[in-house]
């Protein structure tokens, strides 16, 4: 059997009398032909064919992970350290399921990742089987797309057609499920996949360039809003080249971090729930929003109809369906954010108040590193440890970390110069994301230093792979900021629910270098303040795989904090 | 019905419109469809699926907001990124329940 109704409607083409290869070998073969390097995964029945052959795939480097979601949360990582799209494995069931929450992570964050999973045999499909779950259903809403393998001769055009969806235009998660008999069954046959059916539109500039050059020639209040669509759409350059060109202040996204250096002298830092008091009251007062790559996500928009609200706004996105979503826009520039960016030259308004007043608030609210350190003495002041961690280290560091106080701490205290530098779970919130994605960004940029910064709620919920960096000798270094308690959770029920404390006490945490070094990794605790300097030193000149549990005030919060469903300007301080 | 504390931005406006989607016959396609105008704020008001000569679908929705930013215009081009679906629109006059 080579033919399926579903092709045939597609003007596919059989080609017959190939050399025999199994679906196993196929899928292998067009995974290397797509030029994969490193696939991230964990073996099981129904994907056992696919195991079978792989050693023979010498091109193919397979991470094997201790539990799925590490494999797909390492192949995140991967892809976003490295910009190429990464590759997981797992098998049928809960090898499946448990690749869910990363797939939802891609999904949320713009990730290109294509995920296998093997599936019972095709008669089996439906009927209940041992470990069959309809993975190809429960993901529908989380994919960009997906398929279900009918036939193997289909394998090569349909792997080659999953590698350029989740790659083109606005990135993200495919998904192909293989039920083992396809993987099992030998054809001779190959169907020629037919060219990409839906004509997508080049990604070429807007032909509104000329209205947004001239709304913010006019503007008295000018202010650009990147995010994460920079990065993905490699528009880094030109986005620093036009802030430049206009003089125009800036602020960012949690994912558009390190698309302006952190010093840049136009940049006013991260708005949002967790944003700078300077960049929040700068969208709340500007008169004209750039938003490039950025979608009005509501942590950083706050409540959504007082979000900048004497701002027209122009709107850069790759994705059309993101422009006037949830904020009217005046000018919406579709397609390339890179070509975009590089179309306009509004020359520089002429706005010199905004900017005194925009740099003057800046340097008004300027962190207090060293008082707050004072006052947290003897104990850690935690973003007093991650701004000097970030500076010690190499300027081409990669942070990736877990999801809590110390992701927003990362955000607002670290260095970053390159967007790639900094990988977190911004739209999903994944607590667990940081080590697996810190081990996948390691293998993806084998000689620059990784960073995972995670805290001692989140590290558990993905601490088996610890045991993958002690395999492979992945030298990730990873800061462990324990304040024996689920931080942002404590300090909302601080904040918002009259400080009764539900469920988030975690003292009986175990020793976590012990931890550590049960599964032979290098770890040392950090206690106080004054073993601090030592601790960054020893942490970065570690060759292999380290841990630095480094124990923090339970008491310590995030601020500034925007409470839920008010505007930015109503910004909690301490 | 009990009332919720939410959010009144994205309050049921009401919206109600009907679209027509045009789908490649590939698995999946319908159910996916389906399921984004279900995950983007729409009831069902009525739902007809033919199929025309050249193999594709015509897909005849009815449907009414459950509170989300309501904005047909842009669930079209939601459903647009879809792969497989070809092309959907908006067809009829757009009108509020409470005039219907």
């Amino acid at each position: 059997m080579t033919t399926a109704k579903q092709f045939e409607k597609q003007d596919t083409q059989v080609i017959a009398d190939r050399e025999p290869k199994s679906g196993a070998e196929l899928l292998l073969e067009s995974i290397a032909a797509q030029g994969v390097e490193t696939i991230f995964g964990y073996p099981g029945g129904a994907i056992m064919p696919v195991y079978d052959v792989l050693p023979k795939y010498k091109e193919l480097r397979h991470i094997l992970c201790r539990h799925e979601q590490g494999c797909g949360m390492a192949a995140i990582g991967y892809a976003r350290a490295t910009g190429r799209t990464g590759t997981a494995f797992a098998t049928s069931g809960p090898g499946a399921t448990n690749l869910i929450t990363a797939i939802a992570d891609a999904y949320l964050d713009s990730v290109p990742v294509v995920f296998f999973t093997g599936q019972v045999p095709s008669n089996l499909m439906g009927t209940d089987a041992f470990q069959e779950v309809d993975i190809f259903g429960m993901t529908l809403p989380v994919v960009k797309h997906s398929y279900i393998v009918r036939d193997p001769a289909d394998i090569p055009g349909m792997v080659a057609e999953a590698y350029f969806i989740a790659a083109e235009g606005r990135p993200g998660p495919v998904l192909i499920d293989l039920p083992k008999d396809v993987a099992n069954a030998v054809t001779t046959e190959r169907h020629k996949w037919r060219p990409y059916p839906k004509q997508k539109p080049e990604m070429g500039q807007s032909a509104d360039i000329e209205a947004a050059n001239e709304l913010i020639r006019n503007a008295k209040k000018p202010l650009f809003y990147i995010g994460g669509g920079i990065a993905q759409g490699d528009g880094v350059k030109e986005l620093r080249d036009l802030v430049e060109r206009t003089g125009i202040p800036a602020v960012s996204t949690l994912k558009g971090l390190g698309s302006l250096p952190s010093d840049h002298p136009q940049y006013l830092g991260m708005l949002g729930m967790h944003g700078l008091k300077a960049a929040n009251f700068a969208v709340q007062e500007c008169d004209v929003l750039i938003v490039a790559g950025a979608r009005f996500d509501d942590r950083a928009t706050g409540k959504l109809d007082t979000f900048a609200p004497h701002a027209k706004v122009i709107h850069m996105d790759i994705d059309v369906a993101e422009i006037d979503k949830l904020r009217k826009v005046t000018v919406g520039l579709d397609g390339s954010v890179k070509k975009n960016l590089a179309a306009l030259n509004p020359g520089k308004p002429d706005c010199q108040d905004w900017l005194d007043l925009c740099y003057g608030r800046r340097e008004e609210f300027e962190w207090d590193y060293k008082g707050a350190q004072e006052n947290a003495a003897p104990g850690v002041y935690a973003p007093k440890l991650l701004y000097d961690l970030s500076r010690k280290a190499d300027d081409s560091a990669i942070f990736t970390c877990d999801v809590g106080q110390h992701q927003m701490w990362v955000a607002q205290h670290c260095y970053f110069d390159d967007p790639k530098d900094h990988i977190t779970s911004g739209g999903l919130g994944t607590m667990g994301f940081g080590l697996p994605a810190g081990l996948g960004a390691q293998l993806g940029a084998p000689n620059r230093t990784v960073i995972t910064v995670s805290g001692d709620g989140s590290i558990m919920m993905n601490i088996q792979e610890l045991a993958t960096l002690n395999r492979y000798g992945i030298p990730l270094k990873i800061v462990l900021l324990d304040n024996s308690v689920l931080g942002m959770v404590r300090q909302w029920q601080e904040v918002f629910f009259d400080k009764n404390y539900s469920e988030v006490n975690l003292d009986d945490n175990p020793d976590f270098a012990l931890v550590a070094k049960a599964f032979q990794i290098d770890a040392f605790t950090v206690n106080t303040a004054d073993e601090m300097e030592a601790g960054i030193d020893r942490l970065l000149k570690t060759d292999g795989p380290v841990l630095m549990h480094v124990k923090i005030d339970p008491n310590e919060n995030v601020w500034p904090l925007v409470p839920p469903g008010r505007s930015n300007a109503d910004m909690m301080e301490r | 019905m009990t009332e919720l504390q939410r959010d009144k931005t994205f309050e049921p406006s009401g919206v109600q419109g009907k679209l027509k989607i045009v789908l490649h016959d590939v698995s999946g396609t319908l159910i996916r469809a389906l399921g984004t105008i279900e995950r983007r704020g729409y009831d069902y008001r009525d739902v007809h699926c033919t199929q025309r000569v050249d193999g594709d679908f015509d897909l005849l929705v009815h449907i009414e907001d459950t509170g989300g930013p309501s904005n047909l215009d842009t669930l079209c081009k939601q459903l647009e990124r879809l792969y497989n679906v070809v092309s959907a629109e908006k067809v009829g006059r757009r009108k509020h329940a409470e005039h219907a």
